[in-house]
């Protein structure tokens, strides 16, 4: 990734259209840049993010759509917080900054880049512009700080122009820019409600300094004013008073900098991509699930995909499709990557149920097959009988507790 | 977890159609019937329960709907009978006590605990913020809340600790149980849906585990976080509730129209309630295993300290422990879970077998059995050396120390050489201490060593009473405000997401 521009390549643009047909397009932002980082491997997921196809809404209407919606509540609830952030002036806003980083905010200038820009990709740019003026400000050592509500920044993903928008950007907090990011979850006794979600808001506020030294680096200021550590805004206990936690995320600024680096160049993977691939069919609500799916296969078969459940499941529209190709090939990666590890040279999960049995193995299969085989031998030993699944298991005897004899019936 | 086992145990649902036994018997205790929690939170909001479903088991549910969860007194006035009810089987079950001797001290303990079961480990964190939130209420407004609001907290935050501890029963996420005790072809992460668990143990005539499984993660709700389409329905119910009662909370305004609202609720909550039933009746009928018992008579004098402390003494805990108190705890969590394992290995041949795979144990017939002489101190000892026909290679260096799983808790054998041969390993191994029959194996059994001893562990010193200052905070620690301090704040509006400019912002 590269943070000024070079010009899209207009080819390769038009070669990615037509990858994504009728699909649903989508636009890169932090959180589409996260989902991607946990499936970078997955070559269908790295065309699909180049094409900027919208995997959550490419299935939908099969029974492979995911669900991917936000409770009204939730949003309700984020957009309550953030109203009262701003609310009189930003007081709540200036009151925490200043309680939490031990700078006055009383009379800091706040910009709101959310208003008076049109709410599309030419009032992106112009923010982003902004973002950067005001930024090359902290070589100037502003007497009083500068916040930024909605500060935007700006980068090539891939080869493609992509607009990052942070909650605040405080500019001049001891001869440093901070990033703050707002969320709604609360903190309780210093420990947050949900721990993914604080993971994924301190990833997202690593990225944004990571753009935001690169934006400095390019106005030929000095990237180390982008501090390493970020604050958290969120509400303490049952309401939404908030409160600010700063957090070091230097070691994920390092890992989010590979990542980027790890996201294809939209040229390269026009390039690479057969003639044939297409989300077209696949997109086409007006045809039957079956062929909507095959369709899908062909792609995926195509393409090639790497299916890891915890991060797909949680991160790619297209899990539960590629999962259901996965199990129709009876592919070891269907019940996760630790277990295909484990069987080089093993293509099927029937045959790793043969290999299990004790049939012979080919040379290639050796390695796995030899604790498969032993697996299979000792399971089988203590374990004799399958289990009916709607019969009572059956069990060598213990003497039963007093309290644990069996006494309820199905 | 072996991964040779794990990607036999999948080719073999795969290729089969079934799912598979882990272990030969139940390791967690059941009651018959526990008591069953269900609940359905509004999104987002982490402390208010909308619906909250108990009772035994085996039986109908009560049902709890305030109407308005953000509001706090109709929050409490529909909580104050699952509050009132849950304190009340509390009290009675801990009324009982049994003496236990321990050494030279007899304790008494209650004869049983009040177990509760929820559908999964999310509803345990659920339980565990909503215990935080009533056992430290405030009287707002000059208000106090009704004291069993603030002792039911008390109970379920101390459920939700004691939770933590590997093997415990006193709060049972039933996905945890069920993981825990068969292979199916979900991962890890997808075995937090209860039901998809459940759709691969008990697929239905002709179904394969895999499509019963899917079918299910999509079609079943089992809470306690709503997804769009509930919170949709919640959100519209929830407008017309509002503006029928204006700002009124007496109950004889708000509960008739609430009926909308709690006949929502109960068709979320009556599936997973057969769902925790199925689930539970299908774990009772295996047997416990032996170490069950003992495993819950700790939870059991758990139990016993805590209505000791909060009920009979008026005590509160800690918001945050500290540093010594946290050292502790985790010592005391890694050695329970050390123990759990053990226990599971050597009473449950199923569950040795990834420790075999992993080369943490052997096993083999025993070829001969003969008796020697070795010095210990001064002194000339008889012991016992057996060699061990083991069908698979082994690699065990000289000098480890390994179990026999019938004298588990006992004294250790020693390895004192390997021969290979064509078909496996020949291990010799050397008794620690004097031979007596109960010790020794007889030539033809065919047995196993492990690593794993579930005898007394070592006693480890406790933290000094002062910690050091890498464990003290750089600033003391300022009281905690109340944590209601926000209850008197006006509810936020729901947002539809084609409303929001961008919604995946307030994820």
């Amino acid at each position: 990734m590269t943070h000024h521009q070079q010009q899209p390549d207009q080819a390769a643009a038009n070669l990615l259209a037509r990858v994504r047909g009728q699909a649903p397009d989508i636009r890169a932002n932090v959180r589409r840049l996260a989902a991607f980082a946990n499936v970078h491997a997955c070559p269908t997921a790295a065309v699909a993010f180049a094409a900027r196809v919208d995997t959550n809404r490419v299935l939908a209407g099969t029974s492979m759509e995911m669900p991917y919606g936000q409770s009204p509540f939730a949003i309700g609830r984020g957009v309550a917080f953030e109203a009262l952030l701003r609310r009189h002036g930003h007081a709540e806003l200036r009151r925490v900054l200043t309680v939490g980083l031990a700078t006055d905010f009383t009379f800091a200038a706040i910009e709101n880049l959310r208003e008076g820009y049109p709410p599309n990709r030419a009032g992106l740019r112009m923010r982003a512009t902004v973002t950067q003026t005001r930024m090359a400000e902290i070589a100037g050592r502003p007497a009083e700080p500068v916040v930024l509500d909605g500060a935007v920044l700006q980068a090539d993903i891939g080869g493609l122009p992509a607009y990052f928008e942070a909650d605040e950007m405080a500019i001049g907090v001891g001869g440093q820019i901070i990033v703050g990011e707002n969320k709604s979850w609360p903190v309780v006794d210093g420990k947050p409600t949900d721990e993914d979600a604080l993971g994924a808001a301190l990833d997202q506020a690593a990225t944004y300094v990571l753009l935001g030294r690169r934006t400095l680096e390019h106005a030929g200021v000095d990237p180390a004013l982008m501090s390493d550590s970020i604050v958290l805004v969120t509400p303490r206990n049952t309401g939404l008073a908030p409160s600010l936690h700063r957090q070091d995320v230097a070691s994920r600024i390092r890992r989010i900098e590979r990542l980027l680096g790890a996201v294809p160049d939209i040229r390269e993977t026009a390039k690479s991509t057969p003639a044939s691939v297409t989300f077209d069919v696949v997109a086409d609500t007006t045809r039957p699930e079956g062929v909507r799916m095959e369709a899908f296969r062909q792609v995926t078969d195509e393409l090639g995909r790497v299916y890891e459940p915890a991060s797909c499941l949680t991160s790619c529209g297209f899990a539960w499709a590629c999962r259901q190709c996965l199990f129709a090939a009876g592919d070891p990666d269907l019940v996760g990557g630790a277990v295909a590890r484990a069987l080089p040279g093993i293509a099927s999960l029937s045959r790793v149920a043969e290999l299990g049995q004790g049939a012979p193995a080919s040379t290639a299969e050796v390695p796995a097959a030899v604790p498969l085989a032993r697996a299979g031998r000792l399971y089988d030993e203590i374990v004799p009988a399958p289990v009916p699944p709607t019969a009572p298991p059956t069990a060598p005897t213990p003497t039963p507790t007093p309290d644990d004899t069996p006494r309820r019936t199905a | 977890m072996n991964t040779a086992l794990e990607a036999y145990f999948a080719a073999r649902i795969y290729s089969g159609g079934r799912a598979l036994r882990r272990t030969t018997f139940r390791h967690v205790h059941l009651a018959d019937p526990p008591l069953a929690i269900a609940m359905w939170r509004l999104g987002g909001e982490r402390f208010r329960a909308a619906a909250l479903a108990w009772g035994p088991l085996d039986g109908p549910f009560q049902l709890a709907v305030p109407g308005e969860p953000r509001n706090r007194d109709l929050y409490f006035a529909a909580l104050e009978p699952f509050a009132v009810d849950l304190c009340a089987r509390i009290r009675r079950v801990a009324a009982s006590r049994v003496a236990r001797q321990r050494g030279s001290v007899t304790e008494h303990i209650p004869a049983d605990a009040l177990q509760i079961v929820v559908p999964n480990k999310t509803t345990v964190n659920a339980l565990g913020l909503l215990g935080r939130y009533l056992a430290y209420l405030s009287d707002r407004g000059g208000v106090a809340p009704h004291p069993a609001l603030i002792e039911a907290g008390k109970h379920l935050r101390f459920y939700a600790r004691n939770a933590r501890v590997p093997g415990q029963a006193l709060l049972v996420p039933l996905d945890r149980l069920v993981a825990d005790h068969w292979a199916t072809l979900l991962s890890p992460f997808e075995q937090a849906n209860l039901a998809a668990l459940d759709a691969q143990i008990e697929p239905g005539p002709g179904r394969h585990p895999f499509a019963a499984s899917a079918a299910a993660e999509a079609a079943a709700r089992i809470g306690p976080e709503p997804t769009e389409d509930i919170d949709r329905v919640t959100g519209s119910l929830l407008s017309e509730f509002n503006a029928h009662r204006g700002t009124s909370t007496d109950p004889t305004v708000t509960e008739p129209l609430a009926g909308p609202l709690r006949e929502h609720y109960r068709d979320l909550i009556e599936p997973v309630w057969q769902l925790m039933n199925r689930v539970v009746a299908r774990e009772l009928q295996l047997t416990a295993a032996p170490s069950v018992y003992r495993r819950f008579e700790s939870d059991r004098a758990a139990f016993g300290r805590h209505v000791d402390w909060v009920v009979n003494q008026g005590g509160h805990y800690r918001t945050t422990d500290t540093p010594r108190q946290a050292a502790i705890t985790l010592r005391r969590l890694e050695d329970s879970l050390a123990r759990y394992e053990a226990d599971q290995a050597v009473e449950d041949p199923a569950c040795m077998i990834g420790h075999l795979l992993d080369g943490d144990a052997v096993r083999g017939t025993v070829a001969s059995l003969t008796e020697t002489k070795v010095v210990v101190n001064v002194r000339r000892v008889p012991r016992a050396v057996i060699a061990l026909d083991s069908p698979d290679p082994v690699t065990l260096p000289a000098g480890k120390e390994l179990w026999w799983t019938a004298t588990a808790s006992g004294e250790p054998w020693e390895v004192q050489s390997l021969q290979h041969t064509s078909t496996g390993s020949r291990v010799f191994l050397i008794l620690t201490a004097r031979p007596t029959p109960a010790r020794l194996p007889a030539v033809g059994d065919v047995i196993t060593l492990s690593t794993l001893c579930t005898g007394h562990s070592h006693p480890w010193p406790m933290p000094p009473a002062d910690p050091p200052w890498t464990h003290r905070p750089d600033t003391p620690l300022t009281e905690p405000e109340p944590i209601d301090s926000g209850d008197s704040e006006q509810p936020a509006a729901p947002v539809d997401a084609a409303a929001a400019e961008d919604p995946g912002r307030y994820t």
